[in-house]
């Protein structure tokens, strides 16, 4: 569905992401991890739109949308959310999630009734109209989700969506991204809650320095040299074990 | 739902009210005031529609205001025309310029294209102020008094109607850009353009349109005020005091809502008439006191009411709903 041909992106003399090639197949559920700076964001970026790469193609169902404006990614199913959280801070919930929805649906009505839905599957019926600044930072991550999921993508780019989440809002984060996968939806997502992470996903991708260095199974890449070397650390897979 | 019947009721009564005054008053000084509320009211919600709903803050819309009094003036000056083919000149050279100007948006945000339209606007003041062949030059152009509506030579109680029809027409396009798909839509990108953007909201686009808009009713007002006054100064048509106030006036008002540029307009218009009055002539001195009024007034507003007066009227209505709840 998405295929990374040897992305490169350069910002002056740092290379934040290195001929990165990776394939996201329909029905998948990849992780992408990686320390602090090591690229996992830029990727989204250029994925998205909001960066063109140096070199290399990013290639959505056979099209190659290399360059293409955000919005345009975004009308061909492909939508990202963003780790600080962007949320349209004077309208209420369920407007964010509307302008959402309007990005596939045309009439004010159709869309209301839409945006009422997906407010619903993300659990924010009793905040809908809040004003999305009023919200704590865990309802705005699920807002932030709930806004990508309104225009309706094949494939979701989540970045962050977990991060200081109590655990409480963390279970219900994870529950809700388990059921949108298990009804057919495509997810990449960034993390750093490694825990998360290893229950979550189908496949792990491991970015450092801008480099791929590993990709696999959780399991597989939880035990991977480099990845403990580079980001998990020896205390990880004592613990682990 | 029922805030939105509300607003209705108040523009409603607004423009009732205006309608049924002239058939009352026909004091001249009194129903000048009338038109200029109105005009300076529907201009003024031509600059929100740029700046309060597609969050492009222009404060150089003195140019549209002057392209459209220059067209008209030129026009029928130097060719014998009508101002309405004036004013549809005026629309199409303001298209053009709005779009340039909206383009600019895309480039810079924020202060950086507020200052690129003051100096928009003050290229304009150059050019019509030097070019002395074409425009007379900073001498200005006093557009004659011909009777009738084809030449927009018509009595006070008629330009109440007009100006009113203007602010009417002008009240429906706000509600547009509040209730339309494109409204919505322009909110967003308002409030965060990247983020607009990530949910598939063609945001440049959608800034041009609003900016160009905009550039178009603020011209048509121009013309009409021009017609109206029936002298176009360069110096004044093209100041960066019109420019912020309109902006004024939304602020005061409520930016982002179709009735804050007329009530802002109100508040303004009539005390600036008032004091203009009271203070001219014997005490010269104090001729400029309706500024310092401008600024006390501003800065009440900002402090206490940021959401402007249209602000202040929802809130006191949720309070009522409240209260009988």
């Amino acid at each position: 569905m998405l295929r990374l041909e040897a992305v490169t992106k350069r910002f002056g003399g740092l290379t934040a992401v290195r001929e990165v090639t990776l394939n996201v197949n329909a029905g998948d559920l990849l992780g992408i991890i990686g320390p602090n700076g090591a690229g996992k964001t830029t990727l989204f970026n250029v994925i998205a739109g909001y960066y063109r790469p140096e070199a290399g193609r990013v290639m959505f169902d056979e099209h190659d949308i290399t360059g293409l404006p955000p919005h345009a990614i975004c009308q061909n199913g492909l939508t990202r959310t963003f780790q600080i959280v962007k949320p349209f801070g004077n309208l209420s919930v369920l407007d964010n999630v509307m302008i959402g929805s309007l990005t596939k649906v045309t009439s004010l009505r159709a869309a209301r009734a839409d945006a009422e839905r997906v407010v619903e599957t993300c659990g924010l019926a009793a905040y809908a109209p809040a004003r999305a600044r009023a919200l704590p930072i865990g309802l705005r991550k699920r807002l932030e989700v709930a806004r990508a999921l309104a225009t309706r993508p094949r494939l979701l780019l989540l970045d962050e969506v977990m991060a200081g989440l109590n655990p409480v809002e963390l279970a219900a984060m994870v529950d809700l991204i388990r059921n949108l996968h298990a009804e057919g939806l495509t997810l990449v997502v960034i993390e750093h809650i490694m825990a998360a992470m290893m229950r979550l996903a189908h496949r792990i991708a491991v970015l450092h320095h801008g480099e791929l260095i590993a990709e696999g199974p959780p399991a597989q890449v939880a035990s991977d040299r480099r990845v403990i070397d580079a980001y998990l650390g020896e205390e990880f897979v004592l613990a682990q074990a | 739902m029922r805030v939105l019947l509300g607003w209705r009721w108040g523009a409603g009564l607004l423009f009732t009210t205006a309608a049924l005054i002239p058939l009352v008053v026909r004091d001249a000084f009194f129903l000048d005031a009338v038109i200029l509320i109105l005009l300076w009211g529907a201009i003024s919600a031509a600059w929100n529609v740029a700046s309060g709903y597609a969050g492009q803050v222009s404060l150089g819309h003195s140019a549209f205001f002057g392209l459209g009094a220059y067209s008209a003036a030129l026009l029928s000056t130097r060719w014998q025309q009508s101002p309405w083919l004036g004013m549809l000149v005026g629309i199409a050279v303001s298209l053009a310029a709005g779009a340039v100007i909206g383009y600019l948006s895309n480039r810079l945000r924020g202060p950086y294209f507020a200052l690129s339209t003051i100096a928009f606007s003050q290229v304009l003041l150059i050019v019509a102020s030097r070019w002395r062949g074409f425009t007379a030059g900073s001498e200005g152009i006093p557009v004659p008094f011909r009777p009738g509506l084809w030449t927009l030579g018509l009595s006070h109680v008629a330009w109440v109607y007009l100006a009113l029809t203007l602010a009417i027409l002008y009240y429906f396009v706000q509600l547009y850009f509040e209730r339309s798909r494109l409204g919505y839509r322009l909110a967003g990108v308002r409030e965060d353009e990247d983020a607009a953007e990530a949910l598939g909201i063609p945001s440049r686009r959608l800034k041009v349109l609003a900016v160009t808009l905009s550039a178009a009713l603020t011209s048509v007002g121009g013309t009409l005020w021009a017609q109206y006054v029936g002298f176009v100064d360069p110096f004044y048509v093209f100041s960066v005091d019109l420019s912020v106030r309109f902006a004024l006036h939304t602020i005061i008002g409520g930016m982002g809502t179709a009735l804050g540029p007329y009530l802002g307009s109100i508040l303004i218009t009539s005390v600036e008439t008032y004091l203009r009055a009271t203070f001219s002539g014997v005490q010269a001195g104090l001729t400029g006191i309706y500024l310092v009024v401008y600024g006390c007034v501003l800065i009440l507003v900002v402090r206490f009411v940021p959401e402007g007066l249209a602000g202040v009227a929802a809130r006191l209505r949720a309070r009522t709903a409240r209260a009988l709840a």
